[in-house]
């Protein structure tokens, strides 16, 4: 942390860190424009490297804490409401333009439409509700993935006036829309259950065996796109890995569903009583427990939680430091929550004992934090 | 952050609690607890009122509803109709929507832990995206269900009982909008700087009218001047308030530039309804929309039993008119979801007026944001010339703020620049 020549002299003081020219230069560019490039590791609060919850980043191009850019309020290119139409230009443009993830989520989405369609034509021809409800089903869940490529190609716009934050926000709330619509899922799968275990006819409707294997196809194919995320449990780095995340549960909990279905016809072939009431149960519990993580993720980065990859001891320890100072009698309002996951923001208020040295402190507490990975930090220093 | 009038006095006095003294007054606290700045006394009360206000409200449309549902499970069971029970169905829906909202006023109520060091407040907005979720999702059920009878072609439907089965859900349902939507109709302008009063409005309907026409001549009148008095419980002393508010220059000054702040509070006053509440009254609207499709549909078939196309039709339309009214809502949440800067607050204009201030060379990093509908939070950095005295322009640049734009949960880093 060269930069840094913390200087406690009173006003007079050098300041050589501080120029004038700062105000400016790149001000319009967000603050990180590598993106979210990955980051080494610091084991510097004794987490051990082994346990990838627990990880947190060190920015790489780091620059003076203080020489900040211009808020974006003042760009001028803030429109709320672009029309629908705009959007979904910019949204074709951006995947024909968009990097590996994005153009294989836009073919899923084309596959699982173009299947739907299919089958909803043949349903409607032949008059089998069960055809029909099942391309309501893909439907509902293409809309979803659309929505995700949308939350995608969205995310890589800068920030402006409205959205001081930039987009990237966008990816968690379509990774949250998924998991809920997961949640509702299973949900029903048990009612669904609950249902067949009641009327206890098993009107099997066979014909949905060639629908449910090739449902099953397609998914598997997005499974395999995504197969990066096929776990259950990650450590979210960047944005999108929520994101992407997110879509491959939902197409893995749409696999499971289809190989349940199948399942149930298969066994009740073989005459296994109540197999179909087993069936749904399995995949509806099967899916619960898969979506679940994701879900509490998402959720707490959306409640303004505190950044999970930071433990509650780092940040004490980090309160103690500051109140440590000879300077601060104490920190108060110290508030933090996460942008998106490898992107973390606070505030805090602290009271200064005396002395223009309020300029030390803030260089001490911002490079503090920083370590911690919270790279926008606000801090408000009251003079008692 | 509050101006009060004393009966006795009519002294209209400004309190800005920022000061350092104020913030040693929370102890050293980390986050916690009710020394939290989101829950400060005044604050907190004020909260817990309505907050408990809105739950009685949701509370009593439970039960309604519960009594409304069983009411059809029994009747339709006796009478044996499909129909009947689908209707007692979608009203568990609403139950269910219901227990969301009402699940998330009393979650926004709990203090705020080390883990959530900004309390709880977002709860209300993720609850209320559940639940705008699940309205879709029944709207989907039920286009799906459209579809399927049409297909199925099962026998004739029976045109009289799908009225009178869609006719007494819509009284149902608008008599639960009517409980949730008590405050709302008409007052919502003339309720300008008047939107504390609700918790009064509610004890007090008669009073509620006369209150709404005095304001709204008032405003009509004397345009801006009024809404300074943000937190002004104005009961009783409308006329000799007023004749202060020419007296009073300091006030008629900024009421120049206050005339985004007029459509700001009317824009604010209308969030007042709590937003579980009124995501609650949405469900409950588009209840009613569609059984008025039903019923539509119902009676034409009555009419005319071969029309089974009707019912797709009538479902399609109304349907299409729900989602739209949830549109608005939805946008609501997604902007505070998606931290962006509150419609109500003019950004433009508050980084323009703050680098008007004495001694500020420059702002960075202004980020205004809402926690919740209604509180909303500001953080930037500020740039002071060498000489300015770093506590006066903090002192300002907060009383700005809280004067002009009425934000209370501000952050300003003041960096000199050398």
């Amino acid at each position: 942390m060269a930069d840094f020549a913390v200087s406690s002299e009173p006003n007079g003081g050098t300041g050589s860190s501080f120029t004038a020219a700062p105000a400016t230069q790149d001000s319009f560019k967000h603050r990180l424009p590598d993106g979210e490039t990955q980051r080494p590791w610091s084991g510097r609060y004794g987490i051990d490297s082994g346990d990838r919850r627990f990880s947190f980043s060190r920015n790489q191009s780091f620059k003076p804490q203080l020489l900040r850019n211009d808020s974006c309020i003042g760009t001028g290119n803030s429109v709320r409401n672009r029309s629908v139409l705009y959007q979904m230009a910019s949204v074709l443009l951006a995947v024909r333009s968009g990097n590996r993830q994005v153009r294989r989520l836009a073919l899923l989405i084309s596959l699982n439409v173009a299947y739907s369609t299919v089958e909803l034509m043949i349903g409607l021809l032949t008059g089998r509700v069960g055809l029909v409800s099942d391309s309501f089903h893909l439907t509902f869940g293409c809309g979803l993935l659309t929505f995700s490529l949308f939350a995608m190609t969205a995310a890589q716009k800068k920030p402006d006036g409205i959205y001081t934050y930039g987009y990237k926000r966008l990816e968690v709330l379509a990774a949250f829309t998924n998991a809920l619509f997961l949640l509702f899922m299973s949900f029903s799968l048990a009612v669904e259950a609950l249902h067949a275990f009641i009327q206890d006819e098993s009107e099997h409707k066979h014909y949905l065996i060639v629908s449910a294997v090739t449902n099953l196809l397609v998914n598997l194919l997005g499974v395999w796109f995504f197969r990066n995320y096929a776990r259950v449990n990650i450590a979210y780095r960047k944005a999108e890995d929520m994101n992407c995340h997110s879509i491959c549960l939902h197409v893995l909990a749409d696999s499971i569903r289809s190989a349940g279905l199948v399942l149930a016809s298969w066994l009740l072939s073989l005459g296994v009583e109540n197999a179909e009431v087993l069936c749904l149960g399995l995949v509806s519990a099967a899916v619960f427990v898969v979506i679940l993580p994701l879900f509490r993720a998402t959720g707490g980065v959306l409640l303004q939680q505190v950044p999970a990859n930071v433990p509650t001891s780092a940040f004490n320890k980090c309160l103690r430091q500051v109140t440590a100072l000879e300077e601060v009698s104490e920190v108060t309002r110290s508030r933090f929550w996460e942008l998106v996951p490898g992107r973390a923001v606070g505030s805090l208020s602290i009271l200064v004992k005396g002395g223009e040295n309020g300029h030390s402190v803030l260089h001490y507490v911002h490079e503090l934090y920083h370590d911690l990975g919270i790279q926008d930090l606000t801090v408000q220093t009251d003079h008692v | 952050m509050e101006e009060r009038t004393t009966p006795s006095s009519q002294v209209i006095e400004v309190n800005i609690d920022v000061t350092p003294g104020m913030s040693s007054v929370a102890g050293n606290k980390i986050c916690g607890g009710a020394a939290c700045d989101f829950s400060d006394s005044k604050n907190s009360s004020k909260d817990a009122k309505e907050r408990s206000a809105s739950m009685r409200k949701l509370l009593m449309a439970v039960v309604l509803c519960i009594v409304f549902m069983t009411v059809e499970v029994v009747g339709g069971i006796k009478s044996n109709s499909l129909a009947i029970l689908t209707d007692a169905a979608h009203l568990l829906s609403d139950v269910a929507a219901f227990a969301i909202s009402l699940f998330s006023l009393w979650a926004s109520g709990w203090e705020a832990t080390p883990r959530q060091s900004y309390g709880f407040f977002r709860i209300e907005i993720l609850g209320a995206l559940v639940s705008i979720q699940l309205i879709w999702l029944l709207v989907g059920i039920l286009v799906y269900e459209a579809i399927v009878r049409i297909i199925y072609d099962s026998g004739k439907v029976q045109g009289s009982l799908m009225f009178a089965v869609s006719t007494f859900g819509l009284v149902v349902n608008i008599i639960m909008a009517m409980l949730l939507g008590h405050d709302h109709g008409g007052h919502s302008h003339a309720h300008g700087g008047f939107g504390h009063d609700h918790d009064h409005a509610h004890e007090h309907p008669d009073h509620e009218d006369s209150h709404a026409h005095d304001g709204h001549d008032h405003n009509l009148e004397h345009g801006e001047e009024h809404f300074h008095c943000h937190g002004v419980s104005v009961t009783s002393h409308h006329h000799q308030h007023h004749r202060h508010n020419d007296v009073k220059e300091p006030l008629l000054k900024h009421s120049g530039d206050h005339s985004t702040s007029k459509s700001a509070s009317e824009g604010t006053k209308e969030h007042q309804r709590n937003i579980n509440v009124h995501s609650a009254y949405l469900h409950v609207l588009g209840d009613s929309i569609q059984s008025i499709g039903v019923m539509i549909g119902g009676a034409m078939i009555w009419y005319k039993p071969e029309w089974k196309i009707i019912d797709l039709i009538c479902t399609l339309i109304f349907s299409v008119i729900v989602l739209v009214t949830t549109i608005r809502m939805l946008r609501n949440i997604l902007e505070v979801l998606m931290e962006s800067t509150p419609r109500e607050i003019n950004a433009t204009m508050l980084e323009k007026g703050l680098c008007e201030l004495e001694g500020v060379i420059a702002i960075h990093e202004l980020h205004i944001w809402a926690i919740t509908v209604g509180k909303v939070l500001l953080a930037c950095h500020v740039t002071i010339t060498p000489e300015a005295n770093a506590d006066d322009v903090l002192d300002k640049v907060i009383g700005y703020i809280k004067r002009e734009y009425n934000i209370s949960h501000v952050t300003i880093q003041i960096e000199r620049q050398y």
